[in-house]
């Protein structure tokens, strides 16, 4: 394990490293004991009213206040309600919600069971990618250890409060990790995101009922706030607009890529040099992608940057899940750009034009860039369409939108470098296997 | 449901101009009735809102939204101030419509849908000329869709409007949205003919040649057709249609909006039900005694055959398929020349139904098939929706995905594309059934006593069946707007009057604000009409002839030969017959059999009014003159280079203008025969008197019905059915009875395979297993069809579609019984090779 932390982890309190942490090790560290000194003894508008003040922000990617969510289930909304756990997690660069459901699943049961004990919720689905199926099986295994300890099912701790709580996996698609799509998924409908003018999943989510989507990460602070309070936990945080701590993962050419519990708020430099161990011998540090692909590459001169929502925000940048990417001087940023717009156009769900139609447009323009088969009044044009996805249907479109536009803020010069026939500088890597489906012919035009 | 407490008015400004609208109207919608139409590809206004093609961007300059929005998922509100024509919204307009034409063909020139084309329009208009994308297209591989619907996959757009039609509004389940991204696919798991019988309606949706209508592909272009707005004559709900002709002869139809009839959409026997007016053996032309002769000649020998006949021995035979005109002209010659009173009506059982319906109607309690999406409790009694009027399955859907409960009374497999509460009886219990819900819904209601007392009693009913009635009755009780259906195929004759009773005292017991709905099924798109004039039955008529009280007659447009179960019969009365004239269009064994031959002019043709279920009167206008189909005048692939004043084959004269001929020449005192005459012709529809029809019609029934609150009920006869017998049915089917569809080559061609129903337990009786081929045997000879088993259906029946590939005419008679252990399954040796099923397949 890296270095002292200079702060009492949580989430990764019982992380062990080479195994999950079982019922039993769980409780020894206190596990379970938030459930105990709320089921019937505190009110569900009381733990609502607690995450609230802990300023908890939604761990998913949008960073939406937890509390806000919660009371946003209409008090006389109607039964069954459900909790929708998303541990979709096919955010590129992402892997913190594995890591932390093999660490200590029973953390993640409990923040789950306290969350539908907040909403007065009878059913849970805990949704996750296929990829993660020793996952799914692991929380199968221990729902049951938690379910034979009379902290799921019927009457739950001898109050009248009862929850089940079951494992869905996704068919794998990226769009799925989105709580509308997530929602049509489990319902047996195509992904597609659902937007009507003043709908709330919290108030019409699966099957007409209300519904919470929290992502796993989310869910497993709530014991912490409900044991040692939410003061507490806010102070955990790096910086006044932070709270808690918070899971970031880094990868990329770093020395030590991995998913790191730090203060929220912890700065961008210190991530990269005190924990992921600097550079790989011989890097040098270009930009990163802050919170996973949808997001902007963010140049060295935010190296210092507090880490957390509201300073990313500040300077147009997106926390997004704090998921690092981490490039050196060697990569070309518009070959990692041409990479990740691939994954975004082979997930659209299809639904919208800017997204389906327009990212393969884009991804073509974006290929004959770094081809060098492209003139400047292409770049006007790639600028003009990546503005535009962001009158698309869903956060999909932008989310895509975004590493090109930190492509074209903070290196344009790159990228112009590229035009006229030039080519990559760096021997454009990136046109070298292309996708079958999109395959452009060598030479340019077909 | 509660209703809102009224509906607010908002203003907004949308390009400087102000409109006041309902709140929460689609701002699209808002601008459409400025006349600004801004572009748009999925929004639908009945598939409503969903935000997929982004093509209706605009921008909101001020008020509680800002910013580029979509204009379809913004619902005005109070101090919007929106700019269709804003730069911003312009270019992001014209980017979408790049990004769909970027994969697009190009192939407009040999595309169907060119000339009316929404993608094209919009491509044009918003001024995308030079495609920048320089990537490989995607290709798709199209499908085969059945014979209605082509697919040419790589023109679609993916605005989702056909999967949405064809699931949501539908009900279907086979057409739909497969794969993501950019190969989302539009079609089926697998290539086949498109289950639902709602499926043309995607060519009409479908804003690109994607989906376009197989049967005139290559046939015509837009701009070709001669287009006219026309009424469906396929039942009795008169949905709008276009009509598209080419060449004297009728390429295709489409859908022709009417809010309170149809709203945007028809059923395929609608849309495929033509092609009757363009047959080979269509009668053309006028004939004497086999002889083929001019109109004048025809006429004068009808007129002298017709002198030396006593009044009262000359019987005239109607359609109701016959427009207004003609029912009029018709009623007019019956009664100037003291002739008997005309018939409609196949027998007495339905000649009763339909005119106890008629009489239960009023303006006051009818329902269009639009209120029965409005209805929160609706009862169908003795009707099979999709069989005898496929739109209003549709129509029920709509309400069941709007919370309606929907409670179907029926003997028949009933299949519904919603979700419906099914009790099965024998159609001689179903007035007692709905006695026993009535009685439940009116208890205590002092004003219904009359009525309850006037119902027959409940038959022996298990408990829970009893229970079932009682509840539905106390939800109709309660409902908001309950609705009743009835219909007349298969009721008995006082059912109509029942059921239009229960619904006059279910409207009695509301607030002012709330209503009940009555929705009768009539037989033919003039049912009502000739309901009102009289109806009489041809098996009374038949007896008369049989005994020589009837010694002349005339048939205008009722093809009675084919549609008798009684052929034999009927052809030996005809025999008798000293004159026998034939008025029609469609070819048919009774105009071999007649004197004097009058060929009339089809809907397409004659265009005239017609009245529909809910009294509607709309019109069809008459689209091409007639003609033999060009094609079929070709001499070495041109048409004949003769100059002429008329087209060959244009003989054939609207019905309403030989009768009034036929008036003239037998001195009926110089009728005039214009609106008036035929307002006067039904005094049961007063609004008749307001002139010729609007455009989406007009409700023509008088406001209130005197005397339809305590029907009387006569006892009727029904066959007592012995053990182990079953009543033998004839039943309309979606496809293959209906008198003008059935002769639609198209229709024909492709409707699936005739067959007839058991109930399971029946079938269990006799050991015979769903898909077998059976033998029945009927009076007039064993019949051979597949047999298809059903759980929910009433027991005792066999029940036999008027299908004329089927030799259903062997049944030789009315309320026919066979043993239920004579009939048997073919074994797999003397299983009839396809062509042996069918008795002169016709077309
Ligand atoms: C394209 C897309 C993909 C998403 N994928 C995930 C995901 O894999 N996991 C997740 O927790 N949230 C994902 N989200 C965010 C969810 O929509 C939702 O905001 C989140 O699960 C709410 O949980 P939180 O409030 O705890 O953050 C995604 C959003 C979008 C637009
Ligand atoms: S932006 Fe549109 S196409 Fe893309 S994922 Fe969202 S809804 Fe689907
Ligand atoms: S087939 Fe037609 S209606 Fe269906 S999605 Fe494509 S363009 Fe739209
Ligand atoms: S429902 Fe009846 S009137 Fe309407 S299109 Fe179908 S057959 Fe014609
Ligand atoms: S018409 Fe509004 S988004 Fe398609």
């Amino acid at each position: 394990m890296p270095l002292k932390p200079d702060f009492e982890p949580v989430l990764f309190k019982n992380r062990r490293g080479d195994r999950p942490a079982t019922f039993d090790e769980y409780r020894q560290g206190g596990g379970y004991e938030a459930l105990l000194a709320t089921v019937g003894k505190k009110s569900p508008e009381e733990v609502v009213r607690m995450v609230t003040a802990a300023g908890l922000t939604g761990r998913g990617g949008a960073g939406f206040p937890t509390g806000r969510k919660w009371a946003g289930v209409p008090a006389s909304a109607p039964y069954p309600r459900y909790v929708q756990p998303n541990t979709d997690e096919m955010e590129p660069g992402t892997f913190k919600d594995r890591i932390l459901v093999n660490a200590d699943p029973h953390l993640v049961i409990e923040g789950i069971i306290l969350c539908a004990y907040a909403v007065k919720a009878q059913r849970g689905i805990f949704f996750i990618r296929p990829s993660y199926e020793s996952d799914a099986q692991l929380i199968e295994r221990e729902l049951a250890v938690a379910r034979a300890a009379g902290f799921l099912g019927s009457g739950i701790l001898g109050s009248d409060f009862s929850f089940e709580l079951s494992v869905h996996r996704s068919a794998g698609r990226y769009i799925c990790g989105e709580a509308t799509a997530q929602v049509n998924a489990i319902q047996g409908l195509r992904p597609n995101p659902v937007k009507a003018p003043g709908a709330h999943l919290t108030e019409a989510g699966l099957w007409g009922r209300p519904t919470v989507v929290n992502n796993v990460e989310t869910l497993a602070s709530v014991p912490h706030i409900l044991t040692r309070g939410p003061e507490w936990y806010k102070s955990l945080a790096a910086t006044p607009t932070g709270d808690g701590t918070k899971l970031y993962c880094v990868s990329g050419k770093v020395a030590r890529p991995g998913c790191y519990e730090l203060p929220m708020g912890t700065r961008l430099s210190d991530i990269i040099y005190e924990h992921a161990g600097g550079m790989l011998p011989g890097g040098t540090f270009k930009a990163c992608l802050p919170g996973g692909a949808s997001t902007a590459f963010m140049p060295e001169t935010l190296f210092d940057i507090p880490m957390d929502f509201p300073s990313l925000k500040a300077v147009g940048h997106h926390l997004g899940t704090a998921s690092m990417i981490v490039f050196d001087k060697n990569t070309c940023l518009l070959a990692a750009t041409i990479n990740i717009i691939r994954f975004f156009v082979r997930e659209s769900c299809g639904w919208c034009t800017p997204c389906r139609e327009g990212l393969p447009v884009i991804l073509d323009i974006l290929e004959r860039i770094e081809a060098g088969e492209a003139g400047e009044a292409d770049v006007a044009w790639l600028e003009t369409m990546t503005r535009q996805l962001h009158h698309a249907y869903c956060a999909f479109a932008p989310g895509a939108a975004a590493p090109i536009e930190g492509l074209l803020r903070h290196f344009r010069d790159e990228v112009m470098d590229h035009l006229d026939g030039r080519g990559c500088p760096f021997g454009a890597p990136e046109l070298a296997d292309k996708p079958g489906a999109w395959h452009l012919p060598k030479g340019g035009r077909p | 449901m509660s209703r809102k407490p009224e509906e607010a008015s908002c203003r907004l400004t949308i390009d400087g101009r102000e409109i006041v609208v309902a709140a929460d109207t689609p701002v699209i919608d808002a601008a459409e009735r400025l006349g600004i139409m801004i572009p748009r590809f999925c929004y639908h206004p009945a598939l409503g809102a969903v935000g997929a093609c982004r093509m209706c961007a605009v921008k909101f300059l001020d008020g509680p939204v800002k910013g580029l929005q979509m204009s379809c998922m913004v619902g005005a509100r109070d101090g919007m101030v929106v700019s269709t024509t804003n730069p911003e919204a312009v270019d992001f307009r014209r980017q979408v419509v790049e990004w769909l034409m970027a994969n697009h063909p190009h192939d407009c020139p040999v595309c169907d849908e060119g000339g009316h084309c929404l993608l094209q329009d919009e491509t044009i208009s918003g001024g995308h000329a030079l495609r920048r994308y320089r990537g490989p297209k995607r290709t798709y591989r199209d499908q085969d869709l059945g014979p209605f619907v082509a697919h040419e996959m790589n023109r679609c757009i993916h605005c989702y409007r056909c999967a949405r039609f064809y699931q949501e509004v539908a009900g279907g389940r086979d057409y739909g949205v497969l794969s993501i991204a950019r190969r989302t696919y539009f079609g089926r798991y697998e290539g086949g003919r498109l289950e639902s019988p709602f499926a043309g309606n995607i060519i009409d949706l479908c804003p690109t040649g994607t989906l376009t209508d197989k049967p005139s592909r290559y046939r015509a272009r837009r701009w070709d057709l001669e287009r006219g707005p026309s009424v469906c004559l396929h039942c009795s709900l008169g949905c709008g249609l276009t009509v598209g002709a080419r060449y004297r002869e009728v390429m295709k139809l489409e859908a022709r909006l009417n809010p309170e009839v149809n709203g945007h959409f028809i059923c395929d026997r609608g849309r495929y039900g033509f092609g009757y007016e363009s047959r080979p053996d269509r009668p053309r032309q006028p004939r004497v005694d086999g002889r083929e002769t001019i109109a004048g000649a025809a006429l004068a020998a009808l007129a002298e055959g017709l002198k030396p006949f006593e009044a009262g021995k000359v019987a005239m035979v109607g359609g109701t398929r016959s427009n207004l005109e003609t029912l009029a002209a018709l009623l007019g010659l019956c009664r100037d020349q003291g002739w008997r009173p005309p018939v409609f009506f196949r027998d007495a059982r339905l000649a009763g139904a339909a005119e106890s319906a008629a009489a239960a109607l009023s303006g006051d309690l009818v329902a269009s098939l639009a209120d029965v999406g409005r209805a929160d409790v609706i009862l169908v009694v003795c009707a099979d929706p999709l069989a005898e009027a496929p739109m209003l399955a549709l129509s029920l859907r709509r309400a069941a995905r709007r919370g309606a409960a929907v409670l179907v009374l029926d003997h028949r497999p009933c299949d519904l594309p919603c979700e419906a509460e099914r009790l099965t009886f024998a159609p001689q219990e179903l007035a007692g059934c709905l006695s026993r819900l009535a009685h439940a819904a009116l208890r205590g209601r002092k004003e219904a006593a009359a009525y309850l007392s006037s119902l027959p009693l409940p038959p022996d009913l298990l408990p829970e069946t009893a229970l079932a009635l009682d509840t539905w009755g106390k939800r109709l009780a309660e409902a908001r707007f309950p609705l009743v259906v009835c219909g007349t195929d298969q009721a008995e004759p006082t059912l109509p009057a029942l059921a239009g009773g229960l619904a006059r005292l279910l409207a009695g017991s509301h607030d002012q604000d709330r209503r009940a709905g009555f929705l009768p099924l009539l037989p033919g798109p003039n049912g009502l009409a000739a309901a009102l004039a009289g109806g009489g039955d041809l098996e009374a008529l038949l007896a008369d002839i049989e005994d020589g009280r009837a010694t002349a007659l005339l048939v205008v447009e009722s093809d009675l030969l084919s549609r008798t179960p009684e052929p034999e019969r009927w052809l030996a009365a005809l025999r008798k017959l000293k004159l026998l004239a034939v008025c029609d269009h469609l070819p048919s064994p009774l105009l071999e059999a007649a004197h004097v031959v009058l060929p009339s002019r089809t809907v397409f043709e004659a265009g005239g009014h017609f009245v529909n279920q809910e009294g509607r009167l709309q019109r069809a206008m008459p689209v091409f003159s007639p003609g033999l189909p060009m094609g079929r005048t070709l001499r070495e692939g041109h048409p004949p280079r003769l100059f002429m004043s008329c087209a060959p084959g244009s003989e054939p004269r609207p019905a309403a203008d030989w009768l009034k001929d036929l008036a003239g020449l037998l001195g009926a005192g110089g009728r005039a025969g214009d609106w008036a005459d035929l307002a006067a012709a039904f005094p049961g529809l007063p609004g008749l008197a307001a002139g010729p029809a609007p455009e989406n019609g007009r409700r023509c029934l008088p406001e209130t019905a005197p005397g339809a609150d305590a029907p009387s009920v006569a006892k009727t006869g029904s066959p007592d059915v012995p053990p182990d017998h079953l009543q033998v049915l004839l039943v309309e089917r979606t496809f293959g009875t209906e008198e003008l569809s059935c002769r639609a080559p198209l229709l024909a061609a492709s409707a699936p395979e005739p067959w007839v129903d058991l109930a399971a337990a029946d079938a269990g009786k006799a050991g015979l297993a769903h898909g077998a081929w059976l033998l029945v045997p009927l009076p007039g000879g064993p019949l051979r069809a597949r047999l298809r088993v059903h759980q929910d259906m009433a027991p005792g029946l066999l029940l036999l579609p008027r299908d004329p590939r089927l030799l259903w005419q062997r049944l030789a008679g009315t309320g026919v019984l066979v043993e239920l252990l004579r009939l048997h399954a073919i074994t797999a040796e003397e299983e009839p090779a396809g062509e042996d099923t069918t008795l002169e397949a016709e077309p």
